[in-house]
């Protein structure tokens, strides 16, 4: 089963992108970039970034632009206009339409574009590791019929069977899901490299409709980057009496320094521009290029152009009967607005945010993904996975919460852990299904709880309890606890775990988060009361196992310092219990050091004398009247 | 009445048929996603430890440009000794200046700046050196050519 392809063939770049596990991705060129210069030397069949590197030497044998020439006749009054200025030949063909002529041979623009196509498809193929056979291709909206049936054509060239021609504005709206959002009328601004599109969509019967398009042809990019070079090139002229534009070195410095300072500008306010060593002077000494241009500038040098996108977005609007306050969504598409006065300028006329969440450099090749997902069956209604909105754990020793599914994660799903007892001879544990944010237990939603008995008795620690979580499609959580040893086991199921509503999850996630450091705090203690009764625990076996073989005095020691660490853990002072709890660490340490010395073999104490690091544990629950509860140990 | 029944039933028959040949549909392309998504991850994840240094040298590589041109106004020889540590340091990360000079123009590794009447397609001056790490071309050198014209 191939994977339908969606492909912006664009004027300057093209890019492509798929449909992978429900959502659009775009796929990177082999030379690792996300978009593909639409540039080709059909002679040598090289295609994109290295096409783009010779068009300086091969100026005549490198096309570009090829999309101004699709499906047009030679006579066409935009082809007799791009002649002008395109330095390939350009001739009357077959039927009158314009092919271009390279080395004494003639290409069609359909087998020009093909070539990008085919470069698309070998890269798609690669990261598929598979055949793509199928695609969509995006067209602009105003594209005829008989240029839609040369992209067709081009596709079919390239060995892609193209399955639908769909619009770029409409391609840019599939991107943001306007069609499930009933956004009705919507406005795509499409500012790209070399061009200028605006087009007016209405929703109807959950079909597209162009109702009206407009736009300027030869506006970009590529004209902003111009400016800036110009403003550059004139300030030094005017402090050092030299012109960089007449040396092709120093104006080709210049030229990546004027791109690099305009996309520096869209996130920072001032971009510092420093190009040591660009020239000679008038005496043979070296000429520095340092300047600031601040955002403030670079917008005052580009206003004229931002303006003369709005004119035809006004003619626009009037072509299809509509007002400013009847669109319901504005879509941003095209490098070009990403600086923030484009947006801005957009969103004072409309009086309205844009929607440039995606990048906009890729949304219309998302958006023609996301056409083939649904043509493929791929994309439905789109599948929806449901998250689950809060975190589930257990409760454990102490009344901690214990995550076991961090919230967010998308079910269907399961995960299981270990845990142990946490006093000698336990049979039996609870289960506290617990639901929340907050660190503590009782400050958490309790989904359910069950008891798993039977457990043989044995050291606290040794028996292996089981504990797994699984929440299906349908958002039913099924907890078990199985003990390891007998098999026993015991379980819960609990509907809706994942369908609380919103306020319900809005308001947990805010109260754990009002209550975060108290909460912390609150674990912490019940952290370090832990380790003390651990402690406590083993100081007493320790003393018990070893018998005679301790000092009377150093027993009366460690039992001194048992009774300190219980006196302390009545209060709630977390920094007493620490000093007394480290107070008899010492000394423990030190009976236990004495002991190895005084016999070769020596008398092991348990490996459990310190719970692990704050990791899984359960709660577990002595039955017997007066015991209370104590912790588990992780068995990994 | 009973015949009924059966029509109901074969009815529920084919739809849940039907209903288990989309899911099965679905699931198949769910695991085949996940199965492609794993593969890549584990080849993005070699590229990525070999390229991880890549954007930090590339944009290096300016400052080194810079560093060389002042170098060959002033001639010092302290200055010589640093951009030669300098170069020692990135050489160690695995780059490699792509040799063009008196070549063939080829545009897989070099990027065509300026043209002069010459011969045909060869590099005569290098504008700024290309480089490679790890093989792989970070930057193409920018080259003047020479040309027949015509």
């Amino acid at each position: 089963m191939g994977k339908i392809i969606g492909i912006d063939l664009g004027t300057t770049n093209s890019c492509v992108a798929v449909m992978e596990g429900g959502s659009p991705k775009v796929i990177y060129s082999a030379e690792g970039r996300n978009v593909i210069p639409s540039v080709v030397d059909p002679v040598s069949h090289i295609v994109g970034d290295v096409a783009k590197r010779q068009v300086v030497v091969k100026p005549r044998s490198t096309i570009f632009s090829i999309k101004r020439l699709m499906g047009r006749k030679y006579k066409d009054e935009s082809v007799q206009r791009d002649i002008k200025w395109l330095p390939y030949s350009i001739k009357e063909g077959r039927d009158g339409m314009a092919v271009v002529e390279v080395d004494g041979r003639t290409f069609t623009p359909q087998e020009i574009s093909a070539m990008i196509l085919q470069k698309i498809k070998a890269d798609a193929e690669s990261y598929l590791g598979g055949k793509v056979t199928q695609a969509v291709i995006t067209v602009p909206a105003y594209f005829d019929d008989s240029q839609r049936q040369a992209t067709k054509q081009a596709g079919e060239i390239a060995g892609l069977e193209v399955l639908r021609i769909i619009n770029e504005p409409t391609a840019s709206s599939l991107a943001y899901g306007l069609d499930k959002k009933n956004a009705h009328t919507i406005a795509v601004y499409d500012l790209g490299g070399g061009t200028f599109d605006i087009s007016v969509l209405e929703l109807g019967e959950g079909v597209y409709e162009v109702k009206a398009t407009n736009g300027d042809t030869h506006l970009g990019g590529d004209d902003f980057d111009q400016v800036v070079l110009s403003y550059l090139a004139e300030t030094f002229q005017k402090e050092n009496g030299i012109d960089l534009r007449k040396d092709p070195q120093a104006l080709q410095r210049l030229r990546d320094a004027a791109e690099k300072a305009k996309i520096e500008l869209s996130s920072s306010k001032e971009a510092e521009i420093n190009q040591p060593f660009i020239t000679q002077g008038k005496d043979g000494n070296p000429l520095h290029l340092n300047m600031k241009l601040s955002r403030a500038k670079l917008e005052e040098l580009v206003d004229d152009l931002i303006q003369k996108t709005i004119e035809p977005v006004k003619k626009c609007l009037a072509d299809a009967k509509k007002e400013k306050k009847d669109i319901d969504e504005i879509v941003m598409v095209g490098g070009m607005t990403r600086m923030p006065k484009v947006y801005e300028t957009v969103k004072n006329f409309f009086g309205k945010e844009p929607n440039r969440s995606v990048n906009p450099d890729e949304v219309v090749a998302v958006g023609a993904a996301i056409q083939g997902g649904v043509l493929g069956g791929e994309v439905k209604d789109v599948l929806l996975l449901d998250v689950t909105p809060l975190t589930l754990g257990i409760e454990t020793l102490g009344s901690v919460a214990t995550p076991l599914i961090p919230r967010n994660t998308t079910v269907p799903t399961s995960k299981s852990q270990v845990f142990s007892t946490a006093a000698d001879n336990q049979t039996q544990v609870e289960v506290n299904v617990l639901q929340g944010e907050r660190p503590m237990a009782a400050d958490n939603k309790s989904l359910g709880r069950f008891v798993l008995d039977g457990i043989p008795p044995a050291p606290r620690g040794i028996p292996q309890i089981e504990v797994s979580f699984d929440i299906d499609a349908n958002g039913i959580l099924n907890v078990a606890a199985k003990d390891k040893a007998t098999g026993r086991s015991q379980s819960v199921s609990i509907k809706g775990s994942t369908g609380l509503s919103k306020d319900e999850v809005e308001k947990m996630t805010k109260e754990a988060e009002v209550h975060a450091s108290e909460d912390e705090e609150k674990k912490k203690l019940v952290e370090i009361r832990n380790l003390a009764e651990n402690l406590v625990y083993t100081s007493e076996k320790t003393l018990k196992d070893a018998g005679d073989k301790v000092k009377p005095e150093d027993k009366k020691e460690v039992e001194e310092k048992v009774s300190a660490v219980r006196e302390a853990l009545k209060s709630e002072k977390a920094a007493e219990i620490e000093d007394k709890t480290k107070e008899l660490s010492d000394v423990l340490q030190k009976v236990g050091a004495a002991m190895y010395q005084s016999s070769s073999a020596g008398q092991q104490t348990t490996a459990d004398n310190q719970p692990p690091t704050g990791e899984q544990e359960t709660k577990a629950e002595e039955p017997k009247a007066g015991e209370k509860v104590e912790e588990g140990e992780v068995v990994k | 009445m009973k015949n009924q029944d059966k029509v109901t039933k074969d009815k529920e028959n084919t739809e849940l048929k039907k209903q288990i040949e989309v899911l099965t549909n679905d699931w198949k392309r769910a695991l085949a996603d996940y199965q492609n998504l794993q593969r890549r991850y584990e080849k993005e994840k070699i590229e990525f430890a070999q390229y991880a240094n890549g954007i930090l040298v590339l944009k290096l590589l300016s400052t080194l440009d810079y560093l060389e041109k002042v170098q060959s106004y002033l001639k010092d020889d302290g200055l010589g000794l640093a951009i030669k540590e300098f170069k020692n340091v990135l050489s160690e990360e695995g780059l490699k200046e792509v040799e063009v000079l008196g070549k063939k123009f080829n545009p897989e590794e070099m990027e065509a700046i300026e043209k002069i009447d010459g011969e045909e397609d060869k590099v005569i001056e290098v504008i700024s050196k290309g480089y490679r790490l790890k093989d792989k071309l970070i930057r193409p050198a920018k080259v003047k050519v020479s040309v027949i014209i015509i």
